[in-house]
């Protein structure tokens, strides 16, 4: 049997060309559409490789009327210590960093400057990057990005003055510049915090104690991310001290929680597209290729029907026949799938060669634009090679849909088959 | 000899015309049985029914002791394929396959090794005198040599009765007597039982019997 349907698909190749395409179109569209899907998800999370974490914290605070001195960056409030305590005891967060982010308005010029807990994930991420010296052991040591350093003649062992009080660089650290929570100077948590606690201008506008922060880094597995979130917010929700607006027309203090799929809108791409629209597309196109797989198919099997009504006269049963026409199915699925295959792994490594832009939101890439000649130079953005590779569930789904759609084509020949009476079809031909 | 089929107050009724009306005859084993019958007279429905091509509304029909029209249409391909050969006017061939595997088509549903299945249908096509035509296409065979390959096709299962219609219908004069000819000689040699609807009055002579139909009863028999 199997001989013959080889031999039938040979011989009148034509026939069945147009479902072996179809097959393969659909075979295409699902492995590429949804690989791009998960390669945007994918894209989307890039930006917290800079962090180890998956969630990003902060809190809309008020406008500083007078920018000088220490500042929280971008207007941020402080988050208190009884609120990252209460988060860190939710079930599924792994891990929780925090850190404080200074706008510090010297005489001479303006700095960035990073509080960090130089053992929790996110300082173990910075410690990563360090190219020269060793981490700050005291309040009073810091370490320089190789950039900020590079134009201010800095040096290890050299001091720095930021906001009156003298540090010591004991080493660089190097960044790509886009990062998220970028900084110019990196000290410690706690000289960060007492620098904010001190500053009179900082306490004019928000209330600071000497334990908080205004970034926190939590790391949860990506299936429970929504559950964490959720649940943060509940505890936000409970913290919430309304102040009227701020001039972007958020309230102040509302928490903004960042997660990978805050990101998925960041993203510009050519190939942009949801993941309602994957779905939408590819149900759409698979149940459009049912359609023509069985219309050729009953097409075909009524251009047959002489030759099926012989095979019941020379002793072929129903289900014979039905054999033969899944057989045939089955190497026209086989045959569109592999075709398919090919063509998906052909656009997805074409795919990976693009690239992809992800805008920064402005709080969490600290510069005031207002210090900028142009302020367009703060909008930071990330520009990724597309994460997209071939999925295997999106293979196997697609081997799926496709069987299904063989399996209708069977049955509905099944029932073309049943039906069809030997002499009646030699009478009429 | 003895009975291979018995027809017992056959009726088929197609439309609303009475194709086969209230026909009962026998069959002796080994017989070479020619019908004939003016167009539309039911000969062509008759072989159809008798070979369980077509269902009977009346009356019954038995072949080796089995009741054919109480069988289902499964039943019926598998009583086919075993006990009954037939070959068309048209031929009937299957255009993607070659001479040898259209002779061992009836032998595809067997799961039988493909090896013994061609050579089965190899034995088929030297009896038809076609050994030379074996990886022919019918598009590449003369109107004698598919009507050959046909009927090496109705042989492949040695089957107890083999029906014909119109054998020589779609061939010239000369390549329809070989065909007949041939007929005879696998019917001397094999013993196998042979019933043909022709309008040629020649072929009819040269059969055992005639039955003669008209308006679907039988107008004579001897």
């Amino acid at each position: 049997m199997l001989h013959y349907a080889m031999k039938e698909l040979l011989k009148r190749s034509k026939l069945y060309l147009l479902s072996v395409m179809v097959i393969g179109l659909v075979t295409l569209m699902v492995i590429t559409l949804n690989s791009l899907g998960v390669a945007y998800k994918e894209a989307s999370r890039s930006p917290f490789d800079d962090i180890r974490g998956t969630i990003i914290i902060q809190r809309n605070g008020n406008v500083p009327e007078n920018v000088s001195g220490v500042l929280l960056s971008c207007s941020l409030a402080p988050i208190h210590q009884e609120v990252t305590s209460r988060i860190s005891k939710i079930n599924d967060v792994r891990d929780i960093s925090t850190a404080l982010s200074l706008w510090v308005f010297d005489a001479e010029h303006f700095k960035r400057v990073l509080g960090v807990n130089w053992s929790d994930n996110f300082g173990k991420k910075l410690t990563s990057k360090l190219i020269d010296g060793s981490i700050p052991k005291t309040d009073r040591e810091v370490l320089a990005e190789k950039t900020y350093a590079q134009r201010n003649a800095l040096e290890i062992g050299g001091k720095i003055d930021i906001s009156g009080q003298q540090f010591t660089v004991v080493g660089f650290i190097e960044t790509t510049g886009n990062e998220l929570v970028a900084s110019d100077i990196y000290i410690n948590l706690r000289a960060a915090q007492e620098m904010a606690y001190q500053s009179k201008n900082l306490q004019e506008v928000e209330a600071f104690d000497k334990t908080d922060v205004n970034i926190v880094f939590i790391d949860a597995a990506y299936p429970n991310v929504v559950a964490v979130t959720q649940q943060i917010k509940q505890i936000a929700t409970s913290d919430e001290s309304n102040a009227g607006k701020t001039p972007l027309g958020q309230t102040i203090g509302n928490y903004n929680i960042y997660t990978p799929e805050s990101f998925e809108n960041q993203i510009s791409a050519v190939f942009r597209i949801s993941d309602k629209l994957i779905w939408i597309i590819s149900l759409v196109i698979s149940v459009g290729a049912a359609l023509i797989v069985a219309r050729n198919t009953l097409h075909n099997i009524l251009e047959r029907r002489k030759e099926f009504g012989i095979m019941k006269s020379v002793g072929f049963r129903s289900r014979d026949i039905m054999r033969e026409v899944s057989i045939e199915t089955f190497i026209q699925v086989l045959v569109g799938f592999a075709i398919g295959l090919i063509l998906s792994a052909g656009a997805i490594v074409g795919l990976a060669h693009t690239t992809i832009s992800i805008a920064i939101p402005w709080e969490l890439s600290p510069y005031p634009h207002f210090l900028l000649a142009n302020p367009n130079e703060a909008n930071v953005v990330q520009t990724h090679l597309l994460p997209i590779k071939l999925e295997p569930l999106y293979v196997l789904s697609s081997f799926l849909i496709i069987l299904v759609i063989g399996l209708i084509t069977s049955f509905l020949g099944t029932w073309q088959i049943n039906r069809l009476k030997p002499m009646e079809v030699m009478r009429y031909e | 000899m003895s009975k291979i089929v018995t027809v017992n107050q056959l009726s088929k009724t197609l439309g609303n015309i009475r194709a086969i009306d209230n026909v009962s005859f026998d069959i002796e084993s080994g017989e070479f049985l020619a019908v004939q019958g003016p167009s539309g007279s039911g000969k062509t429905t008759l072989l159809g029914l008798l070979a369980g091509l077509e269902k009977a509304d009346e009356g019954s029909i038995l072949i080796a002791d089995k009741e054919l029209t109480s069988m289902t249409e499964d039943q019926l391909a598998l009583f086919r394929r075993y006990n009954i050969g037939f070959v068309f006017q048209a031929f009937n061939l299957i255009p993607t396959l070659n001479t040898l595997e259209n002779i061992a088509l009836p032998l595809y549903p067997e799961r039988m090794n493909r090896t013994d299945m061609l050579e089965r249908a190899r034995k088929a096509a030297h009896d038809v005198g076609l050994s030379e035509r074996l990886d022919h296409y019918p598009s590449e065979l003369s109107g004698g040599e598919q009507q050959r390959v046909a009927v090496a096709r109705s042989l492949i299962n040695e089957p107890k009765v083999i029906f014909a219609d119109e054998p020589t219908g779609n061939l010239d004069s000369k390549t329809g007597e070989k065909i007949i000819e041939l007929l005879h000689n696998l019917n001397k040699e094999k013993g196998q039982t042979f019933v043909l609807v022709t309008h040629d009055d020649k072929i009819a002579k040269e059969s055992s019997r005639i039955i003669r139909l008209i308006d679907g009863r039988i107008e004579h028999d001897k």
